[in-house]
């Protein structure tokens, strides 16, 4: 039964260093001081003054038996179309992505509460990112602005404000000013820019993209005349072979490609074919994370990797030789060849010339036209980092009359943001569009605040010719103006109406020739489609491959995204922070990622320790270090998007939250490199302790995850599942044939551990926010948590404590692994495999926290719910200490009357996110996954109204509206056409610790793995 | 309540101290004249019966017997009383009768109260719905030609000029602040829908007789006991209601018509509480 493969969360449990969390026993009972009859302890007569008069006063405080008075303040007049308690759907866009996402925005009695995919376009095929799930309480923010600050003072009339920003653009208009946005997707902002352009002549626009996509940009413009983003479409690809691109997590649009990407993975018995996954990368990625071949390697020697990948391939060039472990290189070429016009080559470098080289590879293999689509390319940048350097140069020599800044941070975002700041004091005129006073805001003398996206209408093309909509969910929360009616305020135009930007709007549409009600229905607008013509490839590929350069000396810093936070824009979100990171599992910190070999052997250094990084660039004096198993040799990893700070911050764990690193971010042919060669790391402090969870819930070695390879599950449909356990029943059995027997399904395959579906789970079911500290004692509160699972495989054969070892096989003992580590080899640290397994409460039909429960707090329902009853729960934990899967949830505090922890919950405006249909629950009291019962309830009374049966797909639960793959199927068991009762009988289903007979109502499906058999770990040893 | 307490416990004081004034003058006459007064009865029946009993029993049962009282006291006040606002009655902003309009005029229910049939809420009505009638009805006969005061009221959220029968314009209009009567606790979630459109419950099976009341109360407890009382009472619709499909058919193969919402799983806690 299962697998052979010692699977382990973290570093703790192969050294065997896992310790008691902290908190849990943090002090020691006072047991001697007890006994030793020392009067320290005893209370003295005024103590017992003090306890006598606060519990008499207390009891007689609980005996009042006065209600508070309560009202109900029915509207004046009732808009038409809103009731009070149910719920209205709005289509509309979400703002984390600068280029438009459509979305769908649940609204209540007239405040937006949850963000989904919106599942119709094709642009977010229903999945939404954490980020942009947890985006909704930048709404609610208490950062935000209240009113327009014009120097330093607070205004309540904006065209005061526009007097005096007119006039002082009209006089610097000679000095020139300078317009700074991100890229440019929204309709009405060009519309904007080109008012405002045509009334200061002498205005230049800036493009500025917090994450640089310039080289692609070059590289496309060299090679096919596109200074575009293709759109990739990996739903059309066998083969992938990504070169350090996080496609699934940060790179270009990874939601939807996640949803692409996994609707190639899923096999079944009607399709067993699925797609091959190539990744070679430096840091552990998300991407990485689910590959099926995962080589390690330093970033700068993917460039010259390529040019041999191309070599292979037939392309005429001329580079050094080089190939992976196991001339690996000629079997992904092959594979290459044998898909023509169905593969994707991608890399995630910011060099024009290893782009040049994907281009051509891509080219050469007949993709364009099929997988990758220039025509219908994405609108997601358009800065040019030569651009921005200039602009900062300018600022910083004060060669400018007035700056305007919309929607951009580059005090934050760019490498010399401090000389940048330095440079903004010299400037006359400093405009920003923020929505808090943020890096770049506080050196504005006009701040006037833009809406938030869910405030405003729009039009966006977020790729060529595919419109998408956004109307505003809720009027404006604080007195803000959307920032492209501020710009064409200052142009001179007249804001006539009452929505002068749904005017805007309207006429855009009229001008497309599209239906205005249907386009704001629906949410997008497709115009014609575009042709799917192949451009030809006229780059210059052995230029490219000689102005490679060779990689620097030392190791390599590489600056990267974490899919929770991405460049930092949004990130001062406690959802963002909570959200452990998919690969690594820290909430709340940045740190020093660090291969294992090169800790021990370069560094010398342990997990928590301190750092001071040194690089040419810059220098951050003090981050801890963490090991990351699967990291290449020779490079660390420091994400980016950290240490953000706002003028006016509140007092919670988001202040001074890690460090910056965009002043480490370097040039490299003439586009930002997030590659810095030559790092130099110095011990500076050790003890760090990561808010991990990676550990917590420990399984102790327990079968509950199955992975096979794509041929063994050829042969066998069944692989890994054949046992069935002999199973020996404690409980009666009870019939849940008649009625409804809810159940869910988790294809493993198609989960990649991003994480939106524990952000999803936490909005909809009101989950606190706990913070960094109570993380630390095991206290989090996610009623869903994504299991990180490694496994090593031998890269080559060994003979580990007299025993012979196959190269590729997976080592199963923790003494092997240890022996194998102290003979000096570090290999099969970097070659780990990687697992999620998403793992919320599984409903067992036998449920043993029910049994335990002396107060009957949680108990079964008919339907195959287990249910807990908050007000019954008198806090014993029993239940959660006999949860086989640990998934229950205990209240230590009160968070929403709790000042400790300050974050949404215990503010008015915060609390405004609140779903009104779920329990705030106190302190004391279990909690625990629902199956999102208030759905399934919300479903069945629709169903009784409407007078008709249920249909599969009437109930679904947050996770799964969240999940980008469709990893996750709720529905009725009972109905047997249901795709969930399908997928209970797919012979891939498996239960979770099955032998223990609790009867799980949520079944996993194996994952497989798309690699040769002769390579796999699985079958050698058992 | 409290004042009584203190009354009976002063009373109770002074009874003893005049019981040992007497106890200690009979004594002493005794003492001087023994004879002179006669044994009382409780000297000569009760006294030798007491002094055969155990003084530990005694106490025990004395002890016994207080915790029981006032455990049953407590229990029903920490029952049936803490929280409990059956009656309640507030003052509401304006003066408005049910007995007028649902019992006199027979407006149904749901004119006013219309989201009950599709909502969790019953909604207090709008002040807009009020004037679908209100715009012509101002009662000027019963107050001297003026428009009525409590209508007055309504007036004045909306901005309507009663004299003119027109709107004002540029008008800020001020809400009804009414008080609520039935309150449940956070952790109950209740959908007016689904007993109102799907359980086809009458109004006044939990308001009470509302077409009667001329300041509304609350009619019921609201108690946890008083919704499973009446799910273990009421049966459910099968027969109506094609989502019984299923239900309906098993129930005619066992033979049977009637099933309660309690067999049906109307008393499982995630029904009501999540």
């Amino acid at each position: 039964m299962g697998n052979s493969n010692q699977y382990w969360k973290g570093l703790e449990e192969i050294e065997g260093t896992l310790a008691s969390p902290q908190g849990e026993f943090g002090e020691a009972l006072p047991l001697d001081e007890v006994f030793s009859g020392s009067d320290t302890l005893s209370p003295n007569r005024r103590d017992f003054l003090k306890y006598f008069g606060f519990s008499v006063s207390a009891v007689a405080l609980a005996a009042c038996n006065k209600a508070p008075v309560k009202y109900a303040i029915p509207y004046v007049e009732k808009p038409e179309n809103v009731t009070p308690g149910v719920p209205l759907y709005y289509a509309t866009n979400c703002g984390v992505y600068g280029e438009g996402f459509p979305i769908l925005a649940k609204v209540r009695e007239g405040r937006p509460i949850k963000l989904d995919g919106n599942d119709q376009s094709i642009l977010s095929k229903g999945g939404l990112s954490a980020i942009g799930q947890a985006s909704i309480l930048s709404l609610y923010d208490t950062h935000r602005l209240s009113n327009p600050v014009v120097k330093g003072a607070e205004t309540e009339n904006w065209a005061d404000v526009d007097k005096a920003v007119t006039s002082a653009l009209t006089s610097a208009n000679d000095k020139g000013i300078k317009l700074v946005t991100r890229n440019v997707s929204s309709k009405l902002m060009q519309q904007a820019i080109d008012e405002f352009k045509g009334k200061y002549s002498n205005t230049e626009h800036i493009v500025f993209d917090p994450i640089s996509y310039d080289g692609m940009l070059r590289a496309n413009s060299s090679s096919f005349g596109k200074a575009v983003i293709p759109n990739y479409h990996f739903d059309k690809a066998d083969v992938v072979v990504s070169f350090g691109a996080d496609f699934l997590g940060t790179w270009v649009s990874p939601t939807r490609f996640s949803a692409d990407y996994a609707a190639k993975r899923k096999v079944s018995s009607e399709n067993s074919e699925m797609s091959r996954h190539y990744q070679i990368e430096s840091l552990m990625s998300l991407t990485g994370t689910n590959a099926d071949y995962r080589y390690p390697m330093s970033e700068s020697k993917h460039g010259a990797l390529l040019a041999n990948l191309l070599r292979e391939l037939g392309g005429a060039v001329s580079a050094p030789a080089m190939d992976l472990p196991g001339n690996s290189l000629k079997k992904i070429a092959s594979d290459l060849k044998a898909a023509r016009g169905k593969s994707i080559v991608i890399s995630g470098s910011n060099d024009a010339n290893v782009q040049t080289i994907v281009n051509a590879i891509n080219s050469l293999l007949g993709n364009y036209g099929s997988t990758i689509d220039l025509n219908s390319s994405l609108n997601i940048a358009a800065g040019s980092d030569a651009g921005v350097d200039k602009l900062v140069a300018d600022l910083k020599a004060g060669s400018a009359g007035a700056v305007v800044f919309v929607g951009v941070n580059p005090v934050y975002h760019h490498k010399d943001g401090a000389a940048l700041a330095e440079g903004l004091k010299k400037i006359p005129t400093v405009i920003s569009t923020s929505m808090v006073l943020d890096e770049t805001t506080q050196y504005a003398g006009y701040v006037c605040p833009d809406n938030h996206f869910l405030e405003s209408w729009d039009v966006f093309e977020p790729m060529a010719g595919y419109y998408t909509f956004s109307q505003p969910v809720i009027s404006n929360v604080f007195n803000t103006r959307q920032a492209a009616l501020s710009l064409r305020a200052w142009a001179g135009a007249e804001l006539a109406g009452e929505q002068p930007a749904m005017d805007m709007a309207k006429a855009l549409v009229e001008g497309m020739g599209a239906n205005w009600n249907q386009c704001i229905h629906d949410g997008y607008y497709q115009s014609a489609t575009a042709s799917s013509e192949a451009p030809s490839f006229s780059g210059d590929v052995s230029a490219a491959v000689s102005a490679l350069g060779k990689s620097a000396d030392g190791p390599e810093l590489v600056l990267y995204q974490k899919v929770g936070v991405l460049d930092g824009t949004w990130s001062l979100n406690p959802w963002c922070h909570e959200l452990p990171d998919p690969v690594t599992k820290v909430s709340y910190d940045n740190y020093v990622t660090v291969a294992m070999g090169d800790a021990e052997e370069v560094f010398n250094l342990k997990n928590g320790d301190f750092v001071k990084v040194t690089t040419a660039n810059g220098e951050i004096d003090k981050l801890p270090v963490l090991i990351q198993p699967g990291q290449a040799r020779g490079t660390v990893g420091i994400a980016l998007g950290y240490g953000r700070s706002l003028a006016n911050m509140e007092d919670n764990d988001l202040v001074e939250l890690g460090k910056n690193a965009y002043h480490l971010v370097g040039r490299k042919n003439g586009s930002a490199s997030y590659v810095v060669g030559g790092v130099s790391l110095e011990k500076v402090g050790k003890g760090y302790e990561f808010a991990q969870t990676q550990t917590h819930w420990s399984i102790e070695g327990r079968d509950t995850v199955r992975e096979a390879t794509l041929a063994e599950y050829k042969a066998n449909p069944k692989v890994r599942n054949e046992h069935k356990p002999h199973i020996v029943s404690l409980w009666d059995e009870y019939d849940y044939s008649k009625g409804h027997h809810w159940g869910m399904a988790i294809d493993l395959n198609a989960c990649t551990g991003c994480g939106s579906c524990v952000v999803s789970c936490s909005i909809e079911n009101n989950v606190p926010v706990v913070g960094r500290d109570e993380i630390r004692r095991r206290r989090e509160m996610h009623w869903i948590r994504i299991d990180r699972y490694y496994s090593f495989n031998l890269t080559e054969s060994a003979e580990i404590n007299g025993t012979a070892h196959e190269k590729g096989e997976g080592l199963t003992k923790e003494k092997e692994i240890n022996a194998y580590t102290k003979s000096g080899k570090y290999d099969h640290y970097e070659n780990v495999s990687v697992m999620h397994v998403p793992v919320m409460c599984q409903h067992c039909d036998h449920a043993p926290c029910e049994t335990v429960c002396p107060v009957l707090a949680t108990t079964h329902s008919s339907e195959g719910l287990n249910q807990m009853t908050y007000n019954r729960c008198i806090g014993t934990k029993y239940c959660g200490n006999n949860c086989p899967y640990k998934v229950r949830r205990f209240n230590w505090f009160r968070y929403n009357l709790n000042s400790k922890f300050n974050y949404h919950f215990n503010s008015e405006l915060g609390r405004m996110v609140l779903n009104p249909d779920v329990t705030v629950r106190s302190r004391g009291v279990m909690e625990k996954c629902s199956f999102c019962v208030q759905n399934i309830q919300m479903a069945k009374l629709q169903a009784k109204r409407e007078n008709r049966t249920m249909k599969d797909g009437d109930v679904t639960t947050a996770c799964q509206k969240a999940c980008p793959t469709n990893a996750i199927v709720f529905g009725d068991r009972n109905d047997p056409n249901s795709r969930i009762s399908k997928l209970f009988r797919d012979d891939r289903a498996y239960k979770m610790l099955e032998e223990t007979d609790v009867q799980p109502s949520v079944v996993y499906m194996t994952q497989i793995r798309n690699k040769e058999t002769e390579t796999s770990a699985n079958t050698s040893h058992s | 309540m409290i004042a009584i307490a203190i009354l009976v416990v002063i009373l109770f004081l002074i009874a003893g101290l005049l019981y040992t004034i007497q106890r200690y003058m009979g004594r002493m006459i005794n003492e001087k004249e023994p004879g002179a007064i006669e044994p009382s009865f409780y000297q000569r029946k009760i006294k030798p019966v007491m002094a055969e009993w155990n003084p530990t029993i005694v106490t025990l049962v004395v002890i016994g017997l207080l915790v029981v009282v006032l455990g049953a006291w407590g229990y029903k006040y920490g029952m049936q009383e803490i929280g409990v606002q059956q009656g309640y009655a507030p003052d509401q902003p304006i003066n408005y009768s049910h007995a007028m309009h649902a019992g006199t005029l027979k407006i149904d229910c749901q004119y006013c109260h219309s989201t009950a049939s599709y909502s969790r809420h019953a909604s207090i009505p709008s002040a807009n719905t009020c004037m679908n009638c209100h715009k012509g009805v101002q009662l000027r006969d019963r107050y001297n030609g003026e428009v009525s005061p409590e209508i007055q009221k309504i007036y004045n959220a909306v901005g309507f000029d009663g004299q003119n029968g027109t709107y004002i314009e540029g008008y800020e209009q001020k809400p009804i602040k009414w008080v609520r009567i039935h309150n449940l606790p956070d952790l109950a979630y209740f959908n007016h829908s689904q007993h109102v459109a799907v359980g086809k419950v009458e109004c006044q099976t939990c308001h009470g007789p509302i077409q009667e009341m001329e300041k509304v109360y609350q009619f019921s407890t609201l108690q946890m006991g008083w919704c499973i009382n009446c799910h273990r009472e009421r049966g459910v619709d099968v027969e109506n209601n094609n989502y019984y499909e299923e239900l309906h058919k098993d129930l005619k193969a066992d033979g049977k018509t009637w099933i309660s919402v309690a067999e049906n799983g109307g008393l499982e806690c995630a029904k009501c509480h999540y």
